[in-house]
């Protein structure tokens, strides 16, 4: 049950100080998350106490049903995505944030050196060149390395180590090498965007 | 007994009405009768153009329809496309200015003014022109039924100052605004509505002088959407530039660099231009052609569409750039979207239908008229906020990223684009030196990575931290998008939980004193436009009752003692000099007095009728 909202009385509820996301949509912590009724239970919540129900209401109500809107969606944004998710759940567990582990694993550093080194090369360059070629290859590599990143992370983080484990510093190093990932595809996102623009306008 | 209903007690709120304040046209919807209308007016399609014609001799200005005439008689004094100018800068529209034929300065927090017939006018002020029309032509639509609460429609990739002037516009306009929505997340609704759907669809919205894209996913009616990309500075008017440019280069010969230069004659060109265009939608081939008399200039080719879609292709393929950008940010391909949805008058170019058709790799719906889809589905929204309804909710995002400028100019991110609204996030500050009770900083908005290239929504003043040392203080400052799209700040010193005050200086946008001083001078000449509207129907009244007076007085003048007849005479007298009198209760007299007199006569007249109608004869037949 989602404490912003008595469905029997129809009450909207001040969000709890130090709100949990897992907490706000009815749910326990856990890694493990079923997506397609995350989703259904948002826009239930969502349906009960959105702004939009509100306009006709009290100042005060309606201020409510703005802020208990806000704070639902930033949970759901945090419960929607795997890696947002891990990333709360290894803080909440008292383990290190970005900025106390900043360690990646081992083997990683060597790789991130080598794609740097394909995207200086493919940034600037003509469209359907090799070098870009080798980028839109590198993300598609990349894809596949974030999706088993990502499911090393989950198999650690089930069932939650307790608090202080080592465990939850593996993980964080894990979601360090996430966010390597992430921007390098980011960055190839842009390459492939820019690449396609280029070449059909010209 | 039987059981009766009291609706009554269930308090029905009056409909909001849906506005879609276009670059060209204007529209009003409403909820009736169970689904989303257009709001007609005598036989008119609805629609106003968002024009403004302002007379040589500072008569009131002129909105809609006439104006497109008198853009070829006195093309400067007219003002085209001025949403493109709202919560912008001067230096944002540069090449831009020839859609208003009136000097341009910048005033106070970089808002624009144009200076029209020695009277300076923002932006905000003439869309407010635009949507008073708008808004009077709906009551009228509704049998004059006073409606002021209304829904407002926004590109989607509007930013904060624009949705603020766009705001502003209305409540200077005299509408209480209910909500501000995005134009095709608006269009979603109503078509959503009208085949209820469930699934993705990607709305392609096309206007006049805007362009979005938006992936939405309708789920247990709940439209929600994902992702959302866009260009305020691309639509239907770039497209006659195109057009324009070819006339141009066609004339270089004919016409002197003066006349290039020219407003009036770039306007004729404009309008002929965009008539061209629109030929070249339903046919292979049109005449583009202009007569500019005063210059005994003519111009005529022959261009088919093919050339046209050559000029056009650029444009279109921009377009595509967005979309490809809102798939990635919602994390799908083509074959992913379900439904395709055309909006905005743009999407009837053959060339636009064509690209989007080949880029989704499916036939686009183009059931709703493009041009009333939006207007139609911002009164569902109306009709959602009335609490009509419950069965559908609109769940939006913030199309542009939230940030704040940091100390080496960089941009730190606060909201992230296409996050839910309403959303928040919180920023914690701290002093830099003892007992500073201020910190000042810019809110900007926009994606990229220094402040100096996002638009700045303005310089934001925390004040009131108590003094302490530096560093000790922790000030929470709290950013919220409501569901309008558009940000509010609050902080509070966390140590002492004083709530710090937050002035906002706001770019290219008014404040709200602002509004309230020009919302009362617009009472006050409301008054007096009131008195001169009233002042012209009783003169219509009057010179109506006269006529009708003196058709029957002969043949009843017998029936009438010498006292009545003098008295209608004295007032006959009186109306006929009214024509020249302007005081609204002076001529209120004489009309009344005219009633007064007459009452006699239309006794004898109504027994006439009587005797008539049992002679089985109407007065008509009887007084020829």
């Amino acid at each position: 049950m989602s404490p912003l909202f008595c469905a029997a009385c129809s009450t909207l509820f001040a969000p709890p100080e130090d709100a949990d996301p897992f907490a706000l949509l009815g749910l326990e912590p856990a890694i493990a998350v079923d997506a397609g009724a995350l989703r259904k239970e948002l826009l239930r919540l969502q349906r009960a106490m959105h702004p939009d129900f509100f306009a006709g209401a009290a100042d005060e109500t309606r201020a409510l049903a703005e802020r208990n809107t806000a704070e639902l969606n930033a949970a759901y944004e945090v419960l929607e995505d795997e890696v947002r998710r891990a990333d709360w759940l290894v803080k909440r567990q008292g383990g290190p944030d970005e900025n106390e582990e900043r360690q990646m694993p081992q083997a990683f550093l060597m790789e991130v050196m080598e794609w740097n080194e394909t995207l200086e090369e493919a940034r600037g360059s003509e469209p359907s060149s090799s070098a870009r070629e080798a980028a839109l290859e590198l993300g598609r590599e990349l894809d596949t390395e974030r999706e088993s990143l990502v499911r090393s992370v989950a198999e650690l983080l089930d069932p939650l180590p307790n608090t202080g484990s080592d465990v939850l510093v593996e993980a964080r190093r894990r979601l360090n090498a996430v966010r390597y990932v992430d921007r390098a595809l980011r960055q190839i996102e842009e390459i492939r965007l820019e690449c396609r623009s280029s070449s059909s306008t010209s | 007994m039987p059981f009766i209903e009291l609706n009554v007690l269930n308090n029905a709120a009056d409909p909001i009405l849906g506005i879609d304040l276009g670059t060209t046209n204007s529209l009003a919807a409403i909820w009736r009768d169970g689904r989303p209308q257009v709001l007609r007016h005598e036989g008119n399609d609805g629609r106003v153009p968002s024009a403004l014609y302002f007379p040589e001799n500072g008569d009131k200005p002129i909105v809609g329809q006439k104006v497109r005439e008198q853009a070829l008689v006195d093309p400067r004094g007219t003002v085209f496309s001025i949403k493109r100018f709202m919560g912008r800068g001067l230096a944002d529209m540069e090449g831009e200015l020839s859609s208003v034929q009136f000097p341009a300065k910048e005033g106070e927090h970089g808002l624009i003014q144009f200076d029209i017939r020695g009277r300076l006018y923002t932006p905000q002020e003439l869309s407010a022109l635009i949507l008073m029309r708008v808004h009077d032509l709906a009551c009228n639509a509704l049998g004059g039924q006073h409606l002021n609460r209304a829904v407002i429609t926004v590109p989607a990739y509007f930013d904060d100052s624009q949705r603020q002037a766009t705001r502003d516009a209305a409540r200077l306009a005299g509408l209480q605004v209910e909500r501000i929505i995005n134009e095709p997340t608006a269009a979603s609704l109503a078509y959503g509505l009208d085949q209820k759907k469930e699934g993705t669809i990607a709305v392609y919205d096309l206007g006049g002088g805007t362009f979005d894209v938006s992936i939405l996913s309708i789920e247990d009616g709940v439209f929600r959407v994902l992702s959302t990309s866009g260009d305020t500075h691309l639509g239907g008017d770039d497209f006659d530039r195109l057009l324009v440019g070819l006339a141009l280069e066609d004339l270089r010969s004919k016409v002197d660099a003066e006349t290039a230069r020219d407003p009036a004659f770039l306007q004729a060109l404009r309008l002929a231009a965009e008539r061209t265009k629109m030929e070249l939608s339903s046919r292979l081939e049109a005449e583009y052609h202009l007569v500019v008399p005063e210059s005994d200039l003519r111009y005529h080719r022959e261009i088919r569409r093919s050339e046209f879609d050559a000029l056009a292709g650029p444009l279109v393929e921009r377009t595509l750039d967005a979309c490809r950008r809102a798939m990635s940010d919602a994390g799908l391909e083509a074959k992913d979207i379900d439904e395709v949805v055309l909006v905005g008058g743009s999407t009837r170019i053959p060339l636009v239908r064509q690209t989007v058709e080949e880029f989704f790799g499916r036939k686009p719906h183009s059931e709703l008229n493009p041009d009333e889809v939006v207007a139609l589905g911002a009164a569902v929204q109306g009709h959602i906020l009335a609490g009509g309804t419950r069965d559908i909710l609109l769940m939006d995002v913030v199309s542009l990223s939230l940030g704040l400028e940091t100390v080496g100019g960089g941009v730190d991110k606060v909201i992230l684009r296409n996050s839910p609204i309403p959303c928040q996030a919180t920023e914690t500050y701290t002093t830099n030196v003892d007992n500073q009770t201020g910190i000042e900083f810019n809110v900007v908005q926009g994606e990229r990575e220094l402040a100096g290239d996002c638009r700045s929504l303005g310089k934001f003043e925390l004040e009131g931290i108590p003094p302490m040392p530096a560093g000790m203080a922790r000030v929470a400052a709290r950013f919220q998008i409501d569901a309008n799209g558009m940000l509010s700040v609050t902080a509070k010193e966390q140590s002492t939980g004083t709530t710090a005050k937050i002035d906002v200086e706001p770019m290219h946008g008014l404040t709200d004193d602002e509004v309230e001083t020009m919302l009362k001078a617009s009472y006050d000449n409301a008054q007096d436009d009131f008195d001169r509207r009233r002042v012209a129907d009783l003169k219509v009244e009057i010179d109506r009752m006269a006529r009708a007076t003196r058709a029957h007085l002969d043949e009843a003048r017998p029936k009438l003692d010498p006292e009545t007849l003098e008295d209608i005479d004295e007032a006959l007298t009186a109306a006929d000099a009214a024509a020249s009198v302007n005081d609204p209760d002076a001529i209120q007299k004489v009309r009344d007095e005219l009633e007064r007199a007459t009452l006699p006569l239309a006794a004898v007249l109504m027994d006439e009728v009587a005797k008539q109608a049992v002679a089985g004869k109407t007065l008509e037949e009887a007084s020829e």
